[in-house]
């Protein structure tokens, strides 16, 4: 089963011994679930559960201006951030505005900013940042440096704090802290719409950490959790996925994710081709779309006007991402649309043949308790 | 490890199938369950729906996917199991008793005879 050319996390032998099922995620062999994908989203929306996203890229931007360097390039306004806070960015092409990867950035000081990209952008990104930084500024690339664990849910905080780590932080805020002697990040950031915490810890402190936190969440009836739940637990949320709902065709303005765009900021990449399309208005919008007739969207379901099947040249748009929300035990989905549509309008997806309604809403479908 | 029961008949496609007719009762293998992962959508063959041996006669689906369920043999679908729209994790937690499928009249001429035995079925599923 194991493919020899994908990488794998300092966990891998513990997600075996857990006996997870593994699938290929951005190049990586990951967990998708361990003991049931429904039961491991239950644990995250009403405990605790635990997450190796080691997968994810980590990237360094270091030397004199790091800070305005990055704030030149990536899309949203790090000045309204400040050291100790992390923001949702995004990396956009600069002739046309479409993402190359949406992105975490941690603003350590004016000369650092630590990156978290998706695990398959991640030598894209570093490649564009090296290429456009400016003399004295480093970038460079810590995929393996480091491993990263996401503690997601609302026994979270006791959880964290039981490991005598601090939690005394806003969300999207970060602590340097050190556990059993060793250093780490403890950031108040997430994919779940939960509270909840992802540790950053060198890549041989993985192993360790996982037990320890396994151990101490006994209490809380902890959970491992594979990817396939942080995939539900975030479609729940409306939060878009890069090669899903963002991508280099999907620019931030159809993705509803313009909120994460220094409008005023005098550069970055794709600012042209941006602001222009919003002036103009996108030719196609992100929406929720939520079941009435019983069925599961899947990603590239073709969205139709009309509920007959016989109607052919009826296509109105497509689903980048759905699911069965277990929250919610409905199916759920986003899908772009054209700008004519409105909450509340009734579509229909073509699932196999088959034509099922499904309303238009504004996402998120489960509430967000990341506060 | 799954289990594969030695008193049922299944087929490549991971059906079993207790009985020798005229009705028999059809659901997914322990293995397929486990392989497909949570299933939280059943759709079933209709009652009275004449079925054909191997082709698609309802689907299973899971977070992640969805894998059509096959019919093991021809004949009429006589009763589907209806507790599964509520609870389709019943396949899952008991693919070879609550969270059977549904069940056929074979048609005229059909016997289970032609379909795989536990040892042979298990072969399959190491390949």
């Amino acid at each position: 089963m194991t493919t020899p050319s994908l990488l794998t996390s300092p966990l891998h032998a513990r997600h075996r011994a857990l006996g997870a099922k593994m699938a290929d995620f951005g190049g990586w062999e990951m967990p998708i679930e361990y003991s049931g994908t429904v039961g491991e989203h239950a644990a995250v929306r009403e405990r605790v559960g635990v997450f190796d996203v080691s997968h994810l890229g980590k990237a360094t931007v270091a030397g004199p201006g790091a800070f305005d360097f990055v704030n030149s390039v990536l899309a949203n306004d790090l000045r309204r951030i400040g050291p100790g806070k992390a923001q949702y960015t995004l990396c956009c092409d600069d002739a046309t505005g479409g993402v190359v990867d949406d992105l975490i950035a941690y603003v350590k000081s004016q000369d650092e900013v630590f990156l978290i990209p998706n695990a398959a952008n991640t030598t894209e990104v570093v490649r564009r940042l090296t290429a456009a930084a400016p003399e004295g500024v480093t970038v460079t690339n810590q995929h393996k440096d480091y491993a990263v664990l996401a503690v997601q849910g609302p026994d979270s905080e006791a959880l964290i704090k039981a490991l005598g780590l601090p939690t005394d932080f806003d969300y999207m805020a970060f602590a340097t802290a050190s556990w059993d002697d060793r250093p780490l990040t403890v950031c108040r950031t997430g994919y779940t719409g939960e509270h909840g915490y992802e540790l950053v810890c060198r890549w041989d402190d993985a192993d360790a950490l996982w037990a320890a936190l396994m151990h101490a969440g006994e209490p809380f009836d902890v959970k491992p959790c594979g990817l396939g739940a942080r995939d539900t637990l975030r479609t729940e949320m409306g939060y878009p996925l890069h090669g899903n709902d963002l991508s280099l065709d999907i620019t931030p303005v159809q993705a509803r994710a313009g909120w994460a765009v220094g409008w005023k900021k005098d550069a970055f990449w794709g600012r042209e081709a941006l602001v222009k399309e919003k002036a103009d208005g996108p030719k196609r919008t992100l929406w929720g779309l939520k079941q009435v007739d019983r069925a599961i969207p899947r990603p590239h379901m073709a969205v139709h006007a009309a509920a007959d099947p016989s109607v052919a040249d009826d296509v109105i748009g497509e689903v980048t991402s759905g699911t069965f929300s277990p929250t919610l035990k409905l199916g759920i989905a986003l899908a772009l649309l054209p700008p004519t549509t409105a909450e509340g309008d009734v579509v229909y997806l073509d699932v196999r043949g088959r034509r099922a309604a499904f309303t238009v809403v504004k996402p998120p479908f489960v509430k967000v308790s990341t506060r | 490890m799954t289990t594969t029961p030695e008193d049922l008949k299944y087929t490549a496609e991971h059906e079993w199938v207790r009985g020798a007719g005229p009705v028999v009762r059809v659901g997914i293998t322990d293995f397929a369950q486990d392989s497909l992962g949570d299933i939280v959508f059943v759709t079933l063959p209709e009652a009275g729906a004449k079925i054909e041996a191997g082709s698609p006669c309802g689907e299973l689906e899971s977070t992640k996917s969805v894998s059509d369920l096959y019919a093991p043999v021809s004949g009429t679908v006589t009763e589907v199991n209806g507790a599964l729209d509520a609870n389709p994790e019943l396949v899952n937690s008991d693919p070879y008793g609550e969270g059977w499928i549904f069940e056929v009249e074979l048609a005229d001429g059909q016997s289970v005879d032609g379909l795989l035995d536990a040892a042979a079925y298990t072969e399959t599923t190491h390949g």
